[in-house]
């Protein structure tokens, strides 16, 4: 059931970030201009975070499968404090947009990267959620279940992170 | 000893770490969209194969996943071949 649950999120995202290469090709100028307005440092340093917490999550997943449950928790509370310190820099990044007066409406090239970054941070909160639940028992099933889904939104930053600040 | 998780872990940190330092060092974009999103394709695979353990699950899912990182790094790349060449 979750990897149904993970190709539906893949390929959502997949349709959004074709769409954001699509409207990129339209508007080149727009898309530039708005891409050098991003902290391309602080979202790479977020790329780390995440990577961090993703090797935690899989950690915590090798723990439960070994029936260790202490062990399981620990990591799965450092990938979840990873995951929060995530949320922490994204918001950050967001204020420092907001603060230039760049809002959903300023540019196409705005509108798609806040919809997409937006509709990712909330997967990031809904993962540490279900972390959150599989925390309490720490059996291999549902370890394994929630850091799947953690490891899908690990994945799809690692994509998006390129195509939205890096790609000129 | 580091095992196969620590050692994607230190791959994935250096790779994203060549991703921030990489671009400014190859001017003309074409290539230099290349091998950003190749790293990023490289990325996507090991935490696919490591991290999600796709390895063991049957090769539908694992054939899914790498078709996904695939299509997406592909048609950003041509998208950026478009903007470059118009």
């Amino acid at each position: 059931m979750i990897w149904v649950l993970i190709f539906s999120e893949l390929a959502a995202f997949g349709l959004f970030l074709g769409t954001f290469a699509v409207a990129r090709v339209i508007h080149p100028s727009v898309f530039a201009a708005g891409q050098a307005a991003l902290d391309s440092n602080l979202a790479g340093l977020n790329t780390v975070v995440l990577v961090t917490s993703g090797w935690a999550a899989a950690r915590a997943a090798k723990a439960a499968r070994a029936s260790e449950k202490p062990t399981s928790r620990r990591w799965l509370a450092a990938a979840m404090l990873l995951g929060g310190l995530f949320v922490a820099l994204k918001l950050a990044e967001y204020a420092g947009e907001v603060g230039q007066g760049i809002g959903l409406e300023t540019s196409p090239f705005f509108t798609l990267y806040f919809l997409l970054t937006g509709f990712h941070l909330l997967h990031v909160c809904l993962g540490i959620v279900i972390l959150a639940v599989v925390c309490r028992r720490a059996e291999a099933s549902g370890v394994e279940t929630g850091t799947a889904f953690w490891h899908m939104v690990d994945l799809v930053w690692i994509v998006m992170f390129p195509i939205l600040y890096l790609v000129r | 000893m580091p095992d196969r998780l620590d050692i994607t872990w230190i791959v994935l940190i250096a790779l994203a770490l060549a991703t921030i330092v990489l671009p400014p060092l190859v001017p003309r974009a074409l290539p230099g969209n290349a091998v950003l999103l190749a790293l990023a394709a490289i990325k996507g695979r090991r935490i696919a194969l490591d991290f999600m353990d796709l390895r063991a699950v049957p090769a539908l899912w694992r054939g899914l996943v790498s078709a996904w990182i695939v299509v997406v790094v592909l048609f950003a790349w041509l998208a950026s071949a478009a903007v470059t060449l118009i």
